[in-house]
């Protein structure tokens, strides 16, 4: 071999080596500097097939959160998606971390044109308000069925989506709060769950009896409280309670109606009638204590917590919600008025490349076959009304919630403020030294009361006027 | 292209070699200067100091993080910060755990060094205890398994009511039924503390052991005649000879120590523990950044805590330099 063309090789090998190594150097440099760059993809004829214009043969990409639901049922109404739309395809993308796996999306302009912001490392919404497509076209919309999908839904499912009047977020799964028990137990010792604090003292002295406690919580779940605590003020003090609170009203922790229910909770912890350690035990193990071991009688949980403690749940349990009770017997709304929350909240983000791809998912899901799926899979229903039927596909817990909902009606509310200042952080903090005994009703009532008050004076913080 | 015969580079004088070098750019001598010189230049700024560069602007701004757009606020955020009530907490926190894990880690492991290393029997050749290869490897295995593991493992041994701490202790007859070590101010950060020197302190002795093995034996062996017992022995020689190990683990403790955000997450999820005293510095700027979504915030948090991080090794160099250390130590 001869030298000269040895080395020029060799020469080549080094330039073809620092080139390649370069090359995605500078990708990199010039898409950190591409942000901000709005991009409208091309768009379709509008029609009632395809109201929001989508482009033929185009890609939607979907961030679903792999949570309790996994992301199976998007794939189905992926799949309808690419057999409606031949040449079109849905990719269906798990996250198991939204916020962290999607900032640096956000911040450079290439969000996905469907997101499912759920989860515990959701994003802030309001940190992303001005940056979401207004949903009010997908409710307006007619459903695969030829119904306007607005007149599908549940009474009040919109509103945990909708910020300065604007819908933001459609949440796709319903969730009820309220208090879960054995309804097998509650039978057997002829209990009834409790509709006053009054009642739920009584049953606790006779759970103390049995050698069980009426409460239990985990260190991760002490917000639990906060949200029982919540819905049974605003039941006795009406609607004003959560607007003062919503908008981190001065004193808006010292209403009357508050201040009954934590002095009943307080009396509760110090009658011993929480299980102690809670603020030490991990909030599966402590749900596994009143699921599996009957440690204890009443949990308070939203209505996801049937599936979530599926495989921990003794046998003929018989999984039942009740609302939560309220201080006094004549509250301003009446006791099966209901905390009814969304989960799974699906945004679209303006910058998106393709917004009707990822709003054509959306009236998809909101369509019968992929609610009713959804329903029947996941035993839990969605904002979609009529999809679980009277048997529950046999579970005690989903004919309880629809019972629950049919018996409140129009009488249901919803809070955001925890969730759009981002105090869950805090609130576990206060709640867990509460619930161990460590402070009482009115340092509580003051904890919660500072923390309002310091998002309030802290002018970094964007507020959002909540009705 | 053509390369000079390398005969004639040793025959010609160093004028000449320098001459030659600055004329002969050859494509074979840019290409070496770029392969080995400037990608790594080029790699460390991009990747290393641009971004430091970047996260100090950024702490300049109310940025969201979650929007390109953003505007200046001057050190708006360090003020906030400075008064920000957590997150001087999660600074103590942090200073707590600067005192104790690196000294205790360090002195703890450097005891089982020795004792594995030199302090066997008093007779004959240096060596260690009795089966000491098989407590070498024992105490190695916390350091093996993932950080995530052993905070949800140890969330399991404190559990109040199943847990295996409270089982013991109430087998010995002692009633901890239901205490939560964990839920508890006064015992949280204690058992944190413990459970990051657990899965430490295997390594750190790994690390000692090296570094003792490389001590020459006479040293021991003559330590020994002068009838140096085997404490002496460890403060007067193994120690001293060890003595840039023992800095190095020093600061890379006091890094750690200043992070420790792996364990205080998994022992503590979603929050800063009992009364926020387990909260640290690195969790609060989690929270603020992606929950808050107020990046320009947490990145002047991640500029505080890197300031504090060089502060630190500093005064460790310093400290070590004025007790008499080396040549300022290496790392």
């Amino acid at each position: 071999m001869n030298v000269q063309q040895s080395f020029a090789r060799r020469g080549f090998l080094r330039g073809a080596l620092a080139t390649a190594v370069l090359a995605p150097m500078g990708g990199a440099l010039a898409s950190c500097a591409s942000g901000g760059t709005t991009t409208t993809g091309p768009t379709g004829t509008v029609s009632d097939t395809n109201p929001f214009g989508l482009a033929d043969n185009s890609t939607v990409d979907a961030v679903i959160f792999k949570g309790g639901y996994g992301i199976d049922y998007v794939d189905f109404a992926g799949s309808i998606f690419n057999k409606n739309h031949q040449g079109s395809t849905a990719k269906i993308s798990p996250s198991t971390a939204i916020s962290t796996e999607l900032q640096p999306r956000f911040a450079g302009g290439n969000p996905p044109d469907l997101v499912d912001n759920s989860g515990a490392q959701s994003i802030g919404i309001s940190t992303i308000l001005d940056q979401l497509e207004d949903l009010q076209p997908v409710v307006d919309a007619k459903n695969l069925e030829g119904t306007p999908i607005k007149d599908t839904l549940y009474e009040g499912v919109l509103a945990p989506g909708t910020f300065n009047g604007k819908l933001v977020a459609i949440n796709y799964v319903l969730t009820l709060f309220g208090v879960w028990y054995s309804a097998s137990l509650f039978e057997a010792n002829g209990w009834a769950p409790p509709k006053t604090w009054d009642e739920a003292f009584e049953l606790g002295e006779k759970a103390k009896a049995k050698g069980k406690y009426l409460f239990l919580w985990g260190k991760e779940a002490a917000s639990y409280y906060l949200e029982l605590a919540l819905s049974s003020a605003i039941k006795e003090g009406g609607d004003e309670v959560r607007v003062a609170l919503e908008n981190l009203k001065e004193d808006s922790w010292k209403h009357p109606a508050l201040t009954k229910v934590f002095e009943a909770l307080d009396k509760h912890v110090k009658a011993g009638h929480f299980k102690p350690g809670g603020s030490g035990t991990a909030f599966t193990a402590a749900q596994a204590q009143w699921s599996n071991g009957q440690e204890a009688l009443l949990y308070p949980s939203g209505s996801w917590i049937e599936n979530e403690m599926k495989d921990q749940t003794k046998a003929d349990f018989k999984m039942t919600g009740a609302p939560v009770p309220t201080p006094s017997s004549s509250p301003k709304m009446p006791y099966e008025a209901l905390h009814s929350g969304g989960g799974e909240p699906f945004i679209v983000p303006s910058q998106a490349k393709n917004k009707a791809g990822g709003k054509e998912i959306l009236r998809i899901m909101l369509s019968k076959d992929a609610a009713a799926n959804f329903a029947k899979t996941k035993l839990a229903p969605t904002v979609v009304k009529d999809t679980v039927p009277a048997d529950g596909f046999g579970s005690t817990a989903l004919v309880s919630q629809t019972k629950m909902l049919d018996a409140a009606g129009k009488n249901v509310f919803n809070w955001q403020f925890l969730d759009l200042y981002g105090m869950n952080k805090d609130v576990l903090v206060v709640w867990n030294a509460f619930l161990d005994g460590k402070s009482n009703a009115a340092k509580l009532a003051e904890d919660m009361q500072k923390m309002s008050d310091k998002i309030r004076n802290d002018s970094s913080i964007k507020k959002v006027e909540i009705k | 292209m053509s390369l000079p015969p390398p005969t004639a580079v040793l025959e010609g004088g160093r004028k000449a070699a320098i001459q030659s070098r600055r004329k002969n750019l050859t494509f074979d001598k840019v290409s070496f200067m770029a392969v080995f010189l400037g990608i790594p230049l080029a790699i460390y700024l991009v990747f290393v100091i641009w971004p430091f560069l970047q996260a100090f602007v950024y702490s300049l701004t109310d940025w969201s993080g979650f929007s390109p757009n953003y505007k200046f606020i001057g050190l708006d955020n360090y003020a906030r910060i400075f008064t920000d009530d957590q997150f001087l907490k999660a600074l103590s926190n942090n200073v707590i755990l600067l005192i104790i894990v690196p000294l205790v880690t360090v002195v703890l492991s450097l005891v089982l060094a020795a004792l594995v290393t030199v302090g066997g029997s008093s007779k004959g050749q240096v060596k260690g205890l009795k089966n000491s290869s098989f407590y070498r490897v024992v105490s190695f295995f916390p350091y093996t398994i993932p950080a995530v593991a052993i905070g949800i493992m140890w969330g399991q041994i404190y559990d109040p009511s199943g847990g295996l701490l409270n089982g013991a202790l109430n087998a010995l007859g002692l009633n901890f039924k239901d205490y939560a070590w964990l839920g508890n101010t006064n015992t949280a950060m204690a058992c944190s503390i413990f459970v990051i020197i657990w899965g430490f302190v295997g390594f750190y002795m790994v690390l000692f052991i090296a570094g003792i093995k490389g001590i020459p034996a006479e040293l021991f062996e003559a330590a020994r005649i002068d009838g140096a017992g085997r404490f002496r022995t460890a403060v007067s020689v193994t120690i001293p000879m060890i003595r840039d190990n023992i800095q190095t683990a020093y600061v890379y403790l006091g890094i750690f120590a200043l992070d420790a955000f792996v364990y205080m997450a998994s022992l503590f999820p979603n929050a800063g523990g009992p009364e926020n005293s387990t909260l640290v510095m690195s969790q609060q700027l989690f929270f603020t950044a992606f929950q808050r979504g107020q990046f320009g915030m947490a990145t002047a948090m991640g500029v505080i805590l890197a300031v504090a991080t060089l502060l630190f090794s500093g005064l460790v160099f310093l400290v070590n330099k004025l007790t008499g250390g080396t040549d300022g130590g290496r790392l």
